[in-house]
């Protein structure tokens, strides 16, 4: 690829300082023409800062910034758009309800009537060039998230960037969908377009990347020239090195669960043809049939919407079970209230730790006691809430759990999403469950935390605690699960123990290849 | 750090009032008043005489009262705006009803029953709207509002028709004695809603700070889905803080007839919860800033009613610098949110 190239993008020395402290020290970076540049870092190490700054959300403190050799100070994320520069963020910013078409002309079209056969034209074109597949009539809803990500590129192309931000845009992709995104990268580095790729995944960087920088804790850790190096043979070196620049402590291990446990015989948790709805009113789940047993991780892989939230939220009672039935522990609880389920033992963490799983307005114990405020010895014959005991019981999870916040009085919407996560875990790991049903418990953290949550679900199943494991992350339902159930379109379309499986098969039964 | 928290939330309020005096005196001037003169006049009337404390301490009940029900519905996150149609019913009840028990029971239970059966007209009038909202999830907003116009012309029927006591002079009901009103408390002319209310708008802050029920209302009010997810019986959260709402601006109903009116009159619609409402909110929903801001709302319209016999000053003049309140409270919350976007994150 053309590292060789013009330099498009240069920054240097970028400071940003937010209430004392440093997002972004001294931080020097550049991206050429043709490039893809990775930019490597754990959460919280001041990548997505350095980009907003990029992309005019932020000032910088000091530092200067070139774009094609001018020095440029950029005000505004429209001045930084006029400058070439796009940015797609983690999470989309389209309008659902909206054609492709027309989101592309949200902030763009200045002219009373939309030039719809024109910017169609234009879209066609540009989506041809550069392998973008989309029809442009079709509205936002109906796409998967791989394909709104190339709306968000499309709209940029649409607009004239040539240098694009990518703000760790395959979080929310399958496996097979990062693939594909990623030939739409390249092909863009071989048109001329300059990609800034954001992610923290080592892997990543080191597949699609011509340079990588690191960050670690606001300050650049390094950067690594990839071009002319063997990925296949130095890659294990490389991420070692990497590791070495992003973390402090190198030691940590990612070994998947190969040793299988000596598993109980009795079944805790039994599916049997269950049938529900999605909210749309479309049948999401079609005649799920599985057992856990007592101390088992049962892990369901699965792209993204193919009724994982809906699954978890038929056991915990959340959702209506059109047919089937659901037994725990002998005892039918089809289509019992979420309270009864719960004081069975199932406990459910969502993956919308945000807007479902906290009350950001809350203080952390308040958030503590979700499912045991009714119970001594928080509340008083059911009836007035003992504060102290509240309190006392949450700097317990505080403490057991590290969780960052300065006491259970602390709101916690000023918590980072890993510490509100840990919080939720910990409210729902200390009733000794008898079922727990964790929705994409790591999606969005950082690796230590991931690990340190990945490690407690381990320990909670050596309880003897029975869990269902719902991820997309293929490394992760490796690394936990005893036996992993493959779901696509509402159904298990194959359940697997997890030693002997390969990766590459869970991949391809994930989008409904069974042969 | 309590004492900080404390002076931390007083500022909205503060700084609201404070300002609404000054655009209000500046109104003044432009329609040819003194505004200092004004305003002293207004002190002097309201605070410096005692017929203008004792009405200003007689006014804050109803305001007390109704503001409790609208606190713990408000942090339910459900608007009841109709506490003027609930508070009507209620009187009504009470005023239909206490003629048939005034020389059959003891004094004592004569109040109690009659207090009941107010909260008990109040709640009854907030039913359809509650179940609506709970149900069909029907906009309890514009039901609430609409069941005041109802409210208004169905308890205006009853005393026209069924319930005057004398058909051919001003409609009314049968006026209970003045020796069985509310007794006044020890020492001053001031009768006992005061303390009713004082009481209710405490236990109301009490009951949504530190009850499973009251954490139960303010969990749904903060977020349905979080509250649904852990299990709250979200329905119930919504007919029980409308019933309790209705239920207060019933009660609100019933200690002004038994305290002051002594009957239910036709064209009566003091609109206390027009008031309330945006007390309970410079209040921050508190039940405890709830009481010192009552006193400031009373005062204001007893002052004003005063003022404007006196200086002919308009009386709405009040409800001018009660809405400038509202509006500057507005600006010191945007100022608070703008002040935070800049120091944190």
């Amino acid at each position: 690829m053309a590292s060789g190239g013009e330099t498009v993008v240069e920054m240097r020395g970028i400071t940003k300082c937010f209430g004392g402290m440093f997002a972004n020290d001294d931080i020097d970076f550049d991206l050429k023409r043709g490039e893809i540049h990775a930019l490597l870092g754990e959460n919280g190490a001041g990548k997505t800062t350095l980009m907003n700054i990029l992309s005019g959300m932020y000032h910088p403190d000091s530092g200067e910034i070139f774009i094609k050799g001018k020095k440029v100070r950029i005000g505004s994320p429209r001045e930084s758009l006029e400058l070439g520069i796009g940015m797609v963020y983690q999470h989309l910013t389209l309008v659902p309800t909206l054609s492709v078409l027309e989101n592309i002309f949200l902030g763009t079209n200045r002219k009373f009537l939309l030039p719809k056969k024109e910017a169609e034209k234009r879209v066609r074109a540009i989506s041809k060039k550069y392998g973008i597949d989309v029809d442009p009539h079709v509205e936002i809803w109906q796409l998967s998230a791989g394909e709104q990500e190339r709306v968000e590129i499309l709209k940029l192309f649409y607009r004239g960037s040539d240098v694009l931000i990518l703000d760790e845009p395959t979080s929310v992709l399958s496996p097979i969908e990062i693939d594909d995104f990623f030939a739409v990268l390249k092909s863009m580095a071989d048109a001329g377009k300059s990609v800034i790729f954001i992610t923290h995944k080592i892997e990543e960087a080191l597949f699609i990347s011509d340079r990588v920088t690191i960050l670690k804790k606001g300050v650049k850790g390094g950067e690594i020239d990839l071009s002319g190096i063997d990925i296949e043979n130095e890659g294990a070196r490389l991420k070692e090195k990497i590791v070495g620049m992003m973390f402090k402590d190198a030691s940590f291990s990612e070994a998947a669960k190969e040793e299988s446990r000596k598993i109980s015989d009795r079944v805790v948790l039994a599916l049997d043809g269950i049938v529900a709805k999605s909210d749309r009113d479309v049948e999401a789940l079609k005649k799920i049939t599985f057992d856990i047993h007592e101390g088992e991780i049962f892990g369901i892989a699965g792209v993204d919407g193919n009724g994982q939230k809906e699954l978890a939220e038929v056991i915990a009672g959340q959702r209506k079970v059109e047919s089937g039935t659901i037994t725990l522990n002998e005892t039918e609880i089809t289509n019992r209230s979420i309270r009864f389920i719960n004081e069975m033992g199932v406990f459910y963490v969502t993956e919308d730790r945000i807007e479902e799983g906290s009350v950001a307005n809350f203080s952390l114990a308040e958030n503590a006691i979700f499912r045991c405020y009714r119970n001594e010895p928080f509340a008083k014959s059911g009836i007035l809430l003992n504060m102290d005991r509240i309190k006392n019981y949450c700097d317990g999870l505080i403490e057991s759990y590290s969780i960052k916040a300065q006491s259970s009085d602390t709101i916690v919407k000023t918590l980072s999403g890993g510490n509100i996560q840990k919080l939720i875990l910990a409210r729902e790991f200390s009733y000794c469950p008898a079922v727990l049903i964790c929705n994409k418990p790591t999606h969005g953290l950082d690796v230590m935390t991931m690990q340190y949550i990945r490690n407690e679900l381990k320990a909670q199943s050596e309880k003897g605690v029975s869990v269902l494991m719902i991820s997309s992350d293929l490394d992760e339902i490796k690394e936990v699960s005893d036996r992993i159930g493959v779901i696509f379109k509402g159904e298990i379309i194959q359940i697997l123990p997890n030693r002997g499986t390969s990766k590459k098969q869970i991949g391809r039964l994930m989008l409904g290849i069974t042969d | 750090m309590n004492f900080k928290r404390i002076a931390g939330t007083a500022v909205g309020p503060v700084f609201a009032i404070l300002s609404a005096l000054i655009a209000g005196g500046i109104l003044l001037l432009i329609i040819g008043f003194n505004p200092l003169k004004t305003y002293s006049q207004l002190f002097s009337l309201g605070v410096g005489t005692y017929l203008g404390l004792t009405e200003s301490f007689k006014r804050m009940a109803p305001l007390l009262i109704m503001s409790a029900g609208l606190i713990i519905v408000f942090k339910a996150g459900i608007w009841n705006i109709g506490g003027n149609g609930q508070f009507l019913i209620g009187a009504i009840f009470v005023g239909g009803v206490a003629p048939l028990l005034v020389d059959r029971v003891p004094l004592f239970l004569f109040f109690i029953v009659l207090c009941i059966l107010g909260f008990v007209g109040g709640a009854a009038w907030v039913t359809i709207p509650a179940v609506l909202k709970a149900k069909y999830q029907i906009n309890e907003i514009i039901v609430t509002m609409m069941m005041d116009f109802v409210a208004i012309n169905f308890s205006s029927y009853l005393v026209r028709y069924p319930l005057n006591a004398q058909p051919g002079r001003f409609p009314q009901t049968i006026l209970i004695p003045l020796e069985k009103r509310l007794p006044n408390i020890v020492f001053t002319e001031i009768h006992i809603g005061l303390i009713v209310g004082i009481v209710v708008v405490i236990l109301a802050h009490y009951f949504i700070k530190r009850t499973t029920l009251g954490y139960e209302f303010r969990f749904a009010g903060e977020n349905k889905k979080a509250a649904f997810y852990a299990g709250v019986n979200i329905k119930k959260v919504i007919v029980l803080a409308m019933l309790l709402s209705g239920g207060f601006a019933g009660l609100t109903g019933a200690i002004d007839v038994l305290a002051i009116k002594g009957a239910f009159q036709a064209e009566w619609n003091p609109g206390y919860a027009f008031s309330a409402i945006p007390l309970v909110f410079l209040a921050q929903l508190n039940g405890i800033a709830v009481i010192p801001l009552a006193y400031f709302f009373s005062f204001l319209s007893i002052g004003g009613e005063f003022m404007s016999r006196a200086a002919e000053v308009p009386v709405f003049f009040v409800q001018v610098i009660e809405a400038l309140m509202l509006i500057f409270f507005g600006v010191s919350e945007y100022l608070k949110k703008r002040s935070k976007l800049f120091c944190g994150f």
